[in-house]
C-alpha cells in the first residue's frame, strides 16, 4: 500500500532524511519511531505530498507522489504536526469543507462526517466553534478531518500528543479501529504506542533507517546482549577460573565481599549462555541458589539505537566492552 | 473523453465553491471586517456628501458670476461631475483599505497551518487562489453596495436625471481595479507569513501603481502612452468618466490573471524551498 524507497531529503546542506526505505502492507498499522528532529515529520510530509524528497521515490496506492500527486491526495488522509483547523469554524461545519475539498460528493458527505464526528467523541459539539475546544478536542477534529473522506491511507504525524492519558487510550483504540480497512502510518517519540497501537515499526534516528520489523523482533535482533544475575555458594577464585570456559562471556561483575557466605554476581554475553553456565557450575559442584536471565527493554533497544552520540555509560544499560573479568572491589 | 473533462470541470468549479464559502463565512464572523465596513461606509458616505455639495456650491457661484458679468452661461453636468469626484475618492478610500483585505488572504493559512491541508488534498492551487479572491472581491462589492443604492437614488432624481449607465460603469471599474489590487495582494500575502509584511507590500505596490500614473500623466511620447496603457489607475478614471475601452478589460483582466498564476507558483516554490 505505501512503498517509500531510498528516500532523501537535502534542506541547504543539512541532509534530513538518507536512504530511507520501508512499506506498509495494506490494513496495517507501521510506527515511525525516532527521538524529535530525527526527520520523522520530513519523511511524513513526503508522503503527504507536501515536500518533494531531493531523491527517492514513494508511492501511496501505487501512484508515485511526486508524478502524480493529485492520486495520492486523494487516496490519504494527512494529520500534520499542529491539527489543521479554521478556528472560527464550528467542528462540523469543518469537517463539512474538509470532506468538500476531499471529494466527497454532496450525498454521501452528511454520513461521513457524521461517521468522523462519532469516531472521535465529537458528538457532543459538533456545533461548537474549534476556538473554543481544548487541546485534546482539537487534536480529536484533527484526526476526524483526516478519515472523513475515508481515504485508504491514513498519515497521522504524533496523533496523541498534548492529550491526556484517558484522551491517549482513546486516540489509540480509534487507530486500531481504522486498521485493516485503512493502512495507517503514525509518528511518534514515545515507546509504549507503537508497543500498544503498531503491528510494525520503523525506528529512524538522524534520517537514517536504525531498524525495521516486529517490535519484539526487533528487541532479539538489536538487544545484543543478555544479563544473568547469580547468586551461589563457591570460592571466589575457583569460579573466576571456570567461568573463562565459556568464551561467549562479556563481563562478570562480582557483588558484595568475597568473605561472604553467598556470592552474587552478575554476567552479560551477546549470546544465550544460561543453559552452558548452568551446567558447568552445577557440574563443578558449586551450590547454584539462583539463576535470573534478564532481557534488555524496549527502552534499552531504542536507546541505544537512538544515542550513539552520548557517553555510552551514561546512555546504554549494556556497553559493549571488550570481554573483561572484573572484580567489584577491585 | 469529453465527459472526463465534464467531470473536471465540475470538479474544479466545486472546489473554488468550497473555499468561496469557507472564506466568505470567515469574513462574516470575524470582527475586524465590521471595522472595515463601517469605516469604510462612514468615510464614504462623508464623502459624498461634502463632494456634492461643494460641487453644486461652486456651480452656483458660477453661474452666479456669469449673471452679474452678463456672459453666457456654460453647461455643465453636475450629476456627471459629482460622480465623477466621487468614484476617484473613493477609488483612493479602497486603495487605502484593499491591501488590509488582501493582507491575510495566505499569511492566516500559513500561520494557522491550515495551508498544509490545502497542499494535502486534491485541489490545485489554482482552484484556491480563484476561490479566495472571489470571497475578498464579494466582500468588497458588499461594501460598495449601498453606496451604488444611494448613488442611484441621488444622481438619478437631477433633471435631466443622469444615464444609469454611468454610474454602472464606473463603479464597476472600481470593482476591476480592486479585483486587479487584490490579486496582486494575494500574491503578496502568499510570499511570507507575516501579515504586517504582506500589508506593508501590498501598500508598495499601490505607490508603484501611483507613481506609474503620475508619470503616465506627466512624461510624454511612447513611454507616456505604454504606461498609460499599463496603468490600472488610469484605466479606473476613464471608465468613471463613462468611456469604455476593450483594453480597459485586458489590462485589469492581465493584472488578475497574473496574480492568480504568480500566487499558485509561489505556493509551490514556497514548499520546495521550506524548512
Amino acid at each position: 500500500m505505501i512503498q517509500v524507497e531510498h528516500l532523501t531529503k537535502v534542506y541547504g546542506t543539512t541532509v534530513a532524511l538518507r536512504d530511507v526505505s520501508f512499506t506498509a502492507a495494506t490494513g496495517e498499522i507501521l510506527g515511525l519511531l525516532g527521538p524529535n528532529g530525527a526527520g520523522k515529520t520530513t519523511t511524513m510530509r513526503i508522503l503527504a505530498g507536501y515536500l518533494p524528497a531531493t531523491s527517492g521515490t514513494a508511492a501511496i496506492a501505487g501512484h508515485e507522489v511526486h508524478t502524480d500527486p493529485m492520486a495520492v491526495r486523494q487516496r490519504i488522509g494527512y494529520l500534520p504536526e499542529h491539527p489543521p483547523l479554521y478556528t472560527e469554524m464550528t467542528v462540523a461545519g469543518y469537517l463539512h469543507f474538509v470532506a468538500r475539498i476531499k471529494g466527497v460528493s454532496a450525498g454521501d458527505r452528511p454520513q461521513r462526517v457524521n461517521y468522523a464526528l462519532k469516531s472521535c467523541g465529537l458528538l457532543d459539539c459538533q456545533h461548537t466553534i474549534i476556538r473554543k475546544l481544548s487541546k485534546g478536542y482539537r487534536q480529536r477534529v484533527g484526526i476526524a478531518q483526516a478519515i472523513v473522506h475515508d481515504p485508504p491511507a491514513i498519515i497521522l504525524d504524533e496523533p496523541t500528543v498534548g492529550l491526556d492519558p484517558r484522551q491517549i487510550i482513546e486516540v489509540r483504540h480509534l487507530i486500531q479501529t481504522l486498521a485493516g480497512q485503512h493502512t495507517v502510518i503514525l509518528s511518534t517519540h514515545i515507546l509504549a504506542e507503537v508497543s500498544m497501537t503498531c503491528d510494525r515499526a520503523v525506528i529512524i534516528n538522524k534520517g537514517e533507517v536504525a531498524g525495521i520489523g516486529k517490535l519484539d523482533e526487533l528487541m532479539q535482533q538489536l538487544s545484543s546482549s543478555y544479563t544473568y544475575d547469580l547468586e551461589l555458594v563457591g570460592d571466589r577464585q575457583h569460579i573466576q577460573t571456570l567461568l573463562t570456559q565459556i568464551p561467549q562471556l562479556q563481563s562478570v561483575n562480582w557483588l558484595g565481599t568475597p568473605d561472604q557466605p553467598r556470592q552474587q554476581l552478575h554476567i552479560s554475553s551477546p549470546e544465550e549462555i544460561g543453559a552452558d553456565l548452568a551446567t558447568l557450575l552445577v557440574q563443578n559442584g558449586i551450590q547454584l541458589y539462583e539463576m535470573r536471565r534478564s532481557h534488555a527493554n524496549l527502552e534499552d533497544v531504542f536507546l541505544k539505537l537512538t544515542t550513539d552520540d552520548i557517553a555510552p555509560a551514561a546512555a546504554a544499560p549494556t556497553p559493549a566492552e571488550p570481554p573483561i573479568v572484573e572484580d567489584a572491589d577491585a | 473523453m469529453p465527459n472526463r473533462l465534464l467531470h473536471r470541470g465540475r470538479m474544479i468549479i466545486a472546489n473554488i465553491l468550497a473555499i468561496y464559502r469557507r472564506e466568505l463565512q470567515s469574513y462574516f464572523t470575524a470582527p475586524f471586517y465590521y471595522v472595515i465596513a463601517g469605516v469604510f461606509w462612514l468615510l464614504s458616505g462623508l464623502f459624498f456628501i461634502v463632494v456634492m455639495t461643494t460641487i453644486i456650491d461652486q456651480v452656483a457661484q458660477q453661474d452666479l458670476l456669469q449673471q452679474q458679468f452678463g456672459s453666457p452661461s456654460q453647461a455643465v453636468d453636475v450629476p456627471k461631475l459629482i460622480l465623477e469626484s466621487f468614484l476617484g475618492l473613493l477609488g483612493s478610500i479602497s486603495q487605502v483599505i484593499l491591501p488590509m483585505l488582501s493582507m491575510g488572504l495566505y499569511t492566516e493559512e500559513r500561520k494557522r497551518g491550515t495551508l498544509e491541508l490545502l497542499a494535502t488534498s486534491p485541489i490545485t492551487n489554482w482552484s484556491v487562489a480563484t476561490g479566495k479572491l472571489l470571497a475578498v472581491l464579494t466582500f468588497y462589492a458588499t461594501l460598495l453596495l449601498p453606496l451604488v443604492v444611494y448613488q442611484f437614488v441621488t444622481l438619478q432624481s437631477s433633471t435631466p436625471p443622469l444615464s444609469p449607465w454611468l454610474i454602472l460603469a464606473g463603479n464597476g471599474g472600481l470593482l476591476l481595479l480592486a479585483a486587479a489590487i487584490l490579486a496582486l495582494g494575494m500574491f503578496l500575502s502568499s510570499l511570507t507569513d507575516s501579515t504586517i509584511l504582506a500589508a506593508i507590500l501590498g501598500f508598495a505596490v499601490l505607490l508603484i501603481l501611483w507613481t506609474l500614473d503620475i508619470l503616465a500623466k506627466n512624461t510624454g511620447g511612447t513611454l507616456s502612452e505604454v504606461l498609460t496603457y499599463l496603468s490600472p489607475i488610469e484605466h479606473f478614471s476613464t471608465l468613471t468618466r463613462g468611456v469604455f475601452r476593450t483594453s480597459s478589460l485586458v489590462v485589469f483582466g492581465s493584472y488578475i490573471f497574473l496574480g492568480i498564476f504568480l500566487t499558485a507558483q509561489s505556493i509551490d516554490a514556497f514548499r520546495y524551498q521550506r524548512n
